[in-house]
């Protein structure tokens, strides 16, 4: 372990983060790219707490993961606009560059997962569930390690695929990354990948088998997560090495 | 993760990763509990966590036992353990077979 990477111990503190710029991924889908003065740095797979404080002093909070690798030199968020959702309307919608709002974290040292964990590495997301999952791809890609690793996700229709450009230039590499997209509504024409809901016969035919010992993770609507979860034990993999982060009701 | 909604259906221990990261100065979502209902050892990131930023239930996920709470009030924080025989911390430079 290098300097760098040995946690300090402290508690947690709001910092204030500033916006730097604002990328659309999908029609929904926004990143955020962050300057955070005093930022300590963080595992891929980690999450900060974000309040928004209203002038009349009503303060609403919310998780988001962090989607960029560890040593990204930037903090960048995705965040998905949600219909009744009162911060992330605020943040895939009325945020602009400049803006700044505060921010605390990195928070969670479970749902986590370094290089030097090894592998193989099997990851499961529904939606926006990709995004702690795409900074364990973005880890994977940046130290360089090729430990076997497949990423199932589920999105609703091609348009709705977050990363997906950057999923298939990861894909592309050859270093022993292989992605499996299942489209659950709409297919482009021509579309010869699943096209269904993640199920038990699909996390048995594109994941590892139990004796690899992969580390599982999960990321998605809390539905997905634990039907995931069930099958994934159910198919013979050992709990402990299965870990989930739910979303709440339908995370959509 | 994000977590625009939240409350009656549980998240993951993870979820509460933040207030009880404004009570201690090392990450306590990766360290085991041991439940003081049915004596259950689990990761805090892997228990069930009910409610929101201002307070959370974790509760066992095999017997229900609440194992921790941690509520905000005016006056201050309070952390309820009485549901949990004991806390484990790894330290931050061992190895452990999981």
């Amino acid at each position: 372990m290098t300097a760098t990477e040995t946690p300090v111990a402290r508690r947690l503190q709001w910092m204030t983060a500033r916006v730097t710029d604002v990328i659309d991924e999908t029609p929904r889908v926004r990143r955020l790219v962050l300057e955070i003065p005093g930022w300590p740095g963080h595992k891929a797979g980690q999450h900060v707490d974000v309040r928004l404080t209203a002038e009349d002093g009503y303060q609403a909070q919310r998780s988001y993961s962090i989607a960029a690798a560890p040593k990204a030199l930037q903090v960048t968020l995705t965040v998905e606009r949600l219909s009744d959702g009162e911060v992330s309307s605020y943040l895939a919608g009325d945020l602009r560059v400049g803006d700044q709002f505060e921010l605390r974290g990195p928070i969670g040292g479970y749902f986590v997962w370094t290089a030097a964990l090894g592998g193989p590495l099997f990851l499961v997301a529904g939606g926006s569930g990709v995004v702690p999952l795409m900074a364990m791809l973005r880890h994977r890609a940046a130290a360089k390690s090729n430990v076997p690793a497949t990423l199932l996700y589920s999105s609703r229709s091609g348009s709705d695929i977050i990363y997906r450009a950057e999923l298939d230039r990861l894909a592309g590499q050859g270093d022993g990354l292989t992605v499996v997209h299942t489209l659950t509504r709409e297919r482009p024409p021509g579309w010869s990948g699943p096209a269904r809901r993640i199920d038990r016969a699909m996390l048995q035919s594109v994941g590892f088998a139990p004796d690899a010992k992969p580390r599982i993770f999960v990321c998605g609507p809390t539905p997905l997560v634990e039907a995931a979860a069930s099958d994934l034990r159910d198919l013979g993999h050992a709990p402990q090495l299965i870990k989930t982060e739910r979303f709440g009701p339908t995370g959509r | 993760m994000s977590t625009e909604q939240q409350g009656a259906v549980p998240l993951d221990g993870n979820a509460a990763g933040g207030l009880l990261g404004e009570l201690f100065a090392v990450d306590v979502t990766a360290a085991e509990i041991t439940c003081g209902g049915c004596g259950a050892v689990a990761a805090i990131g892997a228990v069930r966590v009910y409610g929101g930023s201002m307070g959370a239930i974790l509760r066992c996920a095999h017997c229900d036992t609440v194992v921790l709470a941690i509520t905000h009030t005016p006056a201050g924080l309070w952390l309820d353990l009485h549901g949990a025989r004991k806390m484990f911390v790894a330290r931050p430079d061992a190895t452990r077979a999981i």
